[in-house]
């Protein structure tokens, strides 16, 4: 009955930590109009959290540039357990136009598990809702297999 | 027998310091011995003098070499043990003790120790004279030996230059409080022929206050408030704080500005029998209220553990000089019960303070960090004085700080005088402006990130630790049981106050005080209700809760299985600071309440100015502050 | 035995633990979806809070490398603890679990000091340079609101002091006692300055948005909290919802009450709705309409406008009227 309460608040309340790791800014303001009253993430419990301790969700944006991919792999082991990855955007997925870049060591799953990528340059937000959906299900079985 | 005891109790530690003088340089451990057993005599004897003062109301009187008066005049020095007296020797024997014991270890890094305890020995032997004594001059003659002590043990560590500096600005402003107190024991000799204070006391019972003997009042008054650092004759008690070792820091707050407060409350309270003036009560009120205010804003500024402590010294002082200032029963009790809750806890900190100069080597909150985890005993017990301190249940400080809430606002209900809820707002706001600067303590030495240069600090010896634990367990017993504390140690103090009748009679002898008192000596009622207050039943609950939710928190009932142990070079475990590298950053002392001083930078600038140290400033500020009083007496006191 | 069990009984459910629990999570539900509505949105349930409670204590308990582990892990139940002390000292009408007065103002107001204290201290031993910034936030937020919220206590010990007998009073059971008498004291006209200093205060004292500053979950990372996670976060959350309730709830029982009904659970459930329209007042209409204050402006209005509303009453008072 305790484990089901706690799976119920699982579903129900994913906080979301934030990771820019070199992104053009697109994908990070379609995540912000997420939030916003017009399509209002916060209706399923979606939060935005201030650090990676709080963090249910890691969203990560941006092709991992050099300089960001210490601190991306860093505030990733920050993450209590258990916790998801989602990519937004074409860039962590493939690093996009970055591709090839010196500066540029992308893309994400070479530094960890991605569980859910939204594709899109940048993504709509309702693909972003979409996305983020999937993830508090993966969340959820991740509960459960622990 | 008992007679004998305060004198045996004085004549031991004063010998404790000529023996050890004389055998302590051949050996360390001879010396440890000869002072531990002369400061634990004192302490029985002290202690053996509690059942007959404070349970059977007996006053105890003794006649050096047996002069007894002759034709009711007093000849002779006399011991007169009341139970004011021996409240506040019980806190002076106590101390000392526990101060000794604590040096024993603490010391042991500095040379030249066989001079620092005959010194110690004299300091804590002239505070016992100074409040066992019935005699005027007796009085001077002790705080003057207390105060060159004092003095000498500031200026102990003279390789540092601030130690000898604060000695010097110690030395002149405490010789001018000395003066002070000399001239007026001088003019009060010379109106009244005698120098014991019972007998003073009487004639001044039956005498007009005439222009002289307010005179010498408030020289009196200007002396000791120099002697108890109430501001603004402060100004050299921080340095002389901070500079000492902190075994005597422990006694400077402990049992030095104690002896200012005794002195105040003999004089103003039963020799001159003034304190039923409301002049006189708005005076004392006055001065403990900037004391408290101006103690705690200089306390926020602070960046040096043991300075910041010197400053919350004052402040507390200013509760104790606040609450009897009322002269209610109920502020009499607070104020009482306030100054040996100062003692208990300020003693504990000081004693962390030097616990950490002695794993450290630094006391600057600006360099410290994280020593919790290298010191945790330490840091545990400096977490129960800063609590007891700021008046945060269940200790001690929250019941006497109560007192004076209650007692002053009881005071602007009874004479309809708003000044005195303002005293109550200031005594609230003190309060948690203490905590807020504890917090800032708590913070910059014990938590946040250890600097690198202390991975080797530990915990200190057992021997420094044990009068730690005694002094914790004191604040604690002082805050669960206030109902016994009250009956046992301050209603019999706060009645002697009261009753100037009986102290005359038990010295000068029953005929001479009827001859005197003609209507009969008044005999005190101590009626006092703590509005409403019942501490046992929800300190019993609390307490209850408190232990439940402990033992659920620390056997690990948050989860175990998920609580894993810090593994080394697991980014996990870092600290999360946005992704970088733990690096050191530790937010130092210095940097918070930056929004507090930005506010109020205009009242900082003023206190930077007055704070110079310029001793010649100091002086001024001192003979000034006496020159405002004798002139108030003048004009007001009628 | 049975004097023992009833006093477990107030300790554990009612209106102890368990009441306090339920009712802060509710009113804290309630003012998520209120600010929502206001900003045009839908809301997230009003089980929200709930949920992140309990969610939270499902995750991971992660204790940093350098922080002190017991106060680490102390600190969030040593605030709880203080508060569920305080919900047993604040009467509802006229409930109250003591028979005699011993309910003190001045104990509330160091029992709903320690809260504030248990955060800072938790923060500060997490040895996280964020959470120093946020307690000397922090810090400075009690020290501003304390000012107004002693003032305001203070005028309303005399007030009643003065009808009763004369005397000083500190009992909230004699506050209730007077506005059973004499109605509300919100109709006292006197009284109504220390009423706005006191909704003013409320939202410094839970920490909601203009006054958050020590939470600042943009510019410090939620500060003292940064470093939390699992249970000990859930229950710095909890003690954040049940702070709701309480400081509305102690709102009520200073100017809003009265006689009351005699049926406790219509009492109960008066106190509670009068509560959530406190909590609308103070907490839900600031948050939606107003951005974060820095630090040191939030210390020049407390200590400029509340504390002039309280003052001005306590002069009122003190004149008699």
């Amino acid at each position: 009955m305790f484990k089901k309460l706690i799976e119920k608040g699982i579903e129900k309340s994913p906080w979301l930590l934030h990771i820019n790791t070199g992104s053009c800014n697109g994908c990070d303001i379609e995540l912000v109009s997420v939030i916003t009253p017009r399509y209002d993430a916060e209706r399923m419990g979606f939060k935005l959290a201030g650090t990676p301790r709080h963090a249910d969700i890691v969203v990560v944006s941006g092709p991992i540039t050099s300089q960001s991919k210490e601190r991306l792999v860093r505030t990733l082991a920050q993450v209590p357990d258990p916790k998801v990855v989602v990519s937004i955007g074409s860039c962590p997925r493939s690093c996009n136009v970055f591709h090839g870049s010196y500066s540029v060591e992308g893309p994400l799953d070479r530094y960890c598990d991605v569980d859910v990528s939204i594709a899109g340059c940048p993504p709509k937000p309702e693909a972003i809702i979409d996305g983020l959906a999937k993830a508090v299900e993966i969340l959820k079985t991740k509960r459960r297999g622990k | 027998m008992t007679n004998h005891l305060p004198i045996i109790a004085i004549q031991v530690l004063f010998l404790g310091a000529f023996i050890s003088g004389l055998v302590g340089y051949k050996s360390n451990s001879l010396r440890k011995f000869v002072i531990f057993l002369a400061t634990g005599t004192s302490l029985v004897l002290t202690l053996m003098l509690f059942k007959p003062v404070m349970m059977e109301g007996q006053i105890i009187s003794y006649w050096m070499g047996n002069w007894v008066p002759v034709s009711d005049w007093a000849i002779g020095i006399g011991l007169e043990v009341d139970q004011l007296s021996l409240f506040f020797g019980l806190i002076v024997t106590v101390t000392v003790f526990l101060g000794a014991i604590y040096s024993f270890k603490y010391m042991s890094k500095d040379n030249g120790q066989d001079k620092y305890y005959v010194v110690f020995m004299m300091l804590a032997g002239s505070v016992l004279g100074f409040v066992f004594t019935g005699d005027l001059f007796n009085m001077y003659v002790m705080i003057e030996i207390m105060t060159f002590a004092a003095v000498g043990l500031t200026a102990f560590r003279n390789h540092k230059a601030e130690s000898i500096e604060a000695a010097f600005k110690y030395l002149v402003v405490g010789s001018i409080g000395s003066s002070l107190i000399l001239l007026g024991t001088v003019v009060m000799y010379a109106q009244f022929k005698t120098l014991n204070l019972a007998q003073i006391t009487a004639l001044l019972n039956n005498a007009q206050h005439t222009p002289v003997i307010l005179f010498a009042f408030a020289l009196m008054i200007g002396g000791y408030a120099v002697k108890a650092f109430i501001v603004p004759c402060h100004v050299v008690a921080p340095d002389a704080y901070a500079a000492a070792p902190s075994s005597v820091s422990m006694l400077f707050s402990g049992i030095v500005n104690k002896a200012g407060i005794y002195g105040m409350i003999r004089l103003v309270f039963v020799v001159f029998a003034s304190m039923n003036l409301p002049s006189m009560q708005f005076l004392l009120v006055f001065l403990g209220t900037i004391t408290m205010f101006i103690g705690v804003t200089m306390a926020l500024a602070q960046s040096d553990f043991k300075r910041l402590l010197a400053f919350h010294s004052i402040s507390q002082i200013g509760y104790v000089l606040t609450a009897i200032g009322l002269s209610t029963i109920l502020g009499l009790t607070g104020g009482l019960y306030h100054a040996l809750n100062h003692t208990l806890f300020k003693g504990l900190l000081f004693l962390c303070a030097g616990a950490v100069l002695y794993s450290t080597g630094t006391t600057d909150l600006n360099k410290l960090g994280g020593l919790a985890k290298k010191m945790p005993q330490t840091a545990g017990l400096f977490l129960v004085g800063a609590f007891a301190i700021s008046g945060i249940p269940p200790f001690n400080g929250f019941v006497s700080k109560w007192l004076v809430y209650q007692g002053t606002f009881a005071k602007s209900m009874e004479t309809n005088n708003p000044g005195y809820v303002f005293v109550t707002i200031v005594a609230l706001i003190v309060s948690v402006m203490t905590l807020a600067s504890f917090i800032k303590v708590t913070q910059s030495v014990f938590f946040g990130q250890l600097p690198k240069e202390f991975e080797n600090a530990e915990e200190v010896p057992l021997s420094m630790r044990i009068p730690m634990w005694i002094l914790a367990a004191l604040c604690l017993v002082a805050g669960i049981l206030p109902t016994a504390v009250i009956d046992y140690l301050i209603k019999p103090a706060v009645l002697a106050i009261k009753s100037a009748g009986n102290y005359v009679a038990v010295m000068m002898g029953q005929e001479y005080a009827t001859k005197i008192y003609t209507e009969g000596i008044a005999i005190p009622k101590y009626d006092y209700a703590m509005a409403g207050w019942n501490p046992t039943s929800w300190l019993i609950l609390f307490g209850v809760l408190l232990i439940a939710f402990a033992l659920v928190a620390l056997t690990g009932g948050f989860n175990p299985r998920h609580i894993v142990g810090a593994e080394n070079n697991n980014a996990k475990f870092d600290v999360f600071f946005s992704g970088e590298a733990a690096e050191h950053s530790h937010v130092a002392g210095n940097d918070l309440f930056w929004g507090l001083k930005h506010n109020l930078k205009g009242y900082f600038h003023f206190m930077h100015d007055v704070h110079n140290g310029v001793v010649n400033d100091y002086a001024l500020m001192v003979v000034s502050t006496t020159a405002l009083v004798m002139l108030y007496l003048f004009l007001l006191v009628k | 035995m049975n004097n023992i069990l009833q006093f477990l009984f107030y300790i554990l459910i009612f209106p102890g633990f368990a009441f306090c629990v339920v009712a802060g999570l509710l009113i804290a539900g309630i003012d998520r979806k209120l600010v929502a509505r206001m900003q045009k949105r839908i809301g997230p349930p009003i089980l929200q809070p709930t949920y992140d409670f309990l969610k939270l204590l499902g995750k991971e308990t992660i204790i940093p490398r350098h922080a002190a582990r017991k106060v680490y892990l102390a600190a969030p139940v040593v605030g709880l603890l203080s508060l569920v002390t305080v919900s047993l000292f604040i009467p509802i009408f006229n409930f109250s679990i003591f028979d005699k007065p011993v309910a003190d103002l001045i104990v509330i107001i160091y029992l709903l000091t320690i809260p504030g204290v248990a955060l800072i201290i938790g923060g500060s031993a997490s040895g996280s340079p964020y959470a120093g910034v946020g307690i000397s936030r922090e810090m400075v937020a009690i020290l501003s609101y304390e000012l107004p919220l002693v003032i305001v206590l203070l005028t309303i010990g005399r007030k009643v002091g003065m009808a009763l007998d004369g005397n000083i009073t500190f009992s909230l059971k004699a506050i209730v006692d007077y506005q059973a008498q004499y109605g509300p004291m919100i109709a006292q006209w006197s009284m109504i300055p220390a009423a706005i200093a006191l909704l003013l205060v409320i939202p410094c004292k839970v920490g909601s948005l203009p006054f958050d500053i020590a939470e600042a979950e943009i510019e410090i990372c939620e500060g003292p909290l940064v470093e939390y996670s699992g249970p000990p976060l859930g229950i710095f959350k909890l003690n954040h919802a049940i702070k709701m309730f309480i400081m509305t709830s102690l709102f009520v029982t200073l100017f809003l009450s009265g006689a009351g009904t005699n049926f406790v659970a219509l009492n109960v459930l008066i106190q509670f709705a009068l509560a959530v329209v406190v909590t609308f007042i103070s907490i839900s209409v600031l948050k939606a309409i107003t951005a974060r204050l820095r630090v040191e402006q939030t210390f020049k209005f407390y200590w400029t406008y509340p504390t002039a509303l309280a003052l001005l009453s306590l002069v009122l008072v003190w004149l008699g009227l």
